[in-house]
């Protein structure tokens, strides 16, 4: 169970890796500047500010789980608790992205719902990859818990 | 240092961090973003909410864990990454409000724009002394 957690890490790590690169070509692709045109400069600088916080969020979930898997299957509280975190994070993700988003505005070509079916499985291998980790620090699964 | 003091220290982010999460939504208000945001495309106003919504929770999840498990983010080494991820977090936004945010709009709300700097490099701080902890 270990071994597939920890490749599963890394295979979750790898493709966070992936979304932070392709989330530069969002802007683009659904044509970011174009539309927030229209908005103060004031909200127009709060709108890129988040956007940034958020991305830098999900670096920071590679990182942890690419440079520091180990620290993150420990099975301390912290672990527990960082890996809730995420689990919440990519569980409410995916809900949005089913429910939440009205995808109308983006234009249907191949490519789009190419990039909309990965990014639904992406999510969804996140929240099985963080409720997996989560269930092996809380000592859920075989030979996971606190040492 | 003094882990009780660092642990006092964390608690007090813990309570600054509960004051960041309403004063978003006295921002919502005050700013007008259901305002400034009606004329713009769906797309957008969904995505400002979301990352809003994003921020908020990190910020809140941050709180509970300074006021309730303070210990967690400067006992292990887990604890300590996440403690100098959230000093760079807050270390950034400093940065940010200085060097981005438009400054006429700082120089009208002037006493705001400097409370939250004093917020936001003390946060800074805190987090960087939890991280470095021994």
């Amino acid at each position: 169970m270990k071994e597939l957690l920890q490749i599963g890490l890394l295979l979750g790590g790898y493709s966070l890796v992936a979304l932070c690169i392709a989330s530069f070509w969002i802007p683009k692709v659904l044509r970011w500047r174009e539309k927030l045109s229209g908005l103060t400069p004031l909200m127009r600088e709060l709108w890129w500010t988040y956007s940034i916080y958020v991305w830098s969020s999900h670096v920071f979930f590679a990182v942890l789980s690419l440079g520091f898997g180990g620290w993150l299957m420990e099975g301390s509280g912290s672990a527990m608790a960082m890996c809730t975190f995420m689990l919440l994070w990519w569980s409410v993700r995916l809900y949005l992205q089913f429910f939440g988003f009205d995808l109308s505005e983006v234009e249907p070509s191949f490519t789009n719902r190419v990039a909309k079916h990965l990014l639904t499985l992406l999510f969804l291998c996140l929240v099985i990859l963080y409720a997996s980790l989560l269930s092996w620090n809380a000592g859920w699964l075989p030979g996971g818990g606190f040492p | 240092m003094n882990v009780l003091y660092l642990e006092i220290g964390l608690r007090i982010a813990g309570l600054m961090l509960l004051g960041l999460v309403v004063a978003n939504f006295v921002a919502a208000k005050h700013l007008q973003y259901a305002h400034n945001l009606a004329g713009s495309a769906t797309m957008v106003r969904q995505i400002f909410y979301v990352h809003c919504a994003y921020i908020i929770a990190i910020v809140s999840a941050l709180a509970l864990l300074c006021l309730g498990w303070p210990e967690l983010l400067h006992e292990e080494k887990m604890g300590r990454i996440l403690s100098g991820f959230f000093g760079l977090f807050w270390a950034s936004r400093v940065i940010v409000q200085l060097t981005y945010y438009d400054k006429e709009v700082r120089r009208q709300e002037r006493a705001w724009d400097v409370f939250f700097l004093a917020i936001f490099a003390l946060l800074s701080t805190v987090f960087t002394l939890a991280a470095i902890h021994q």
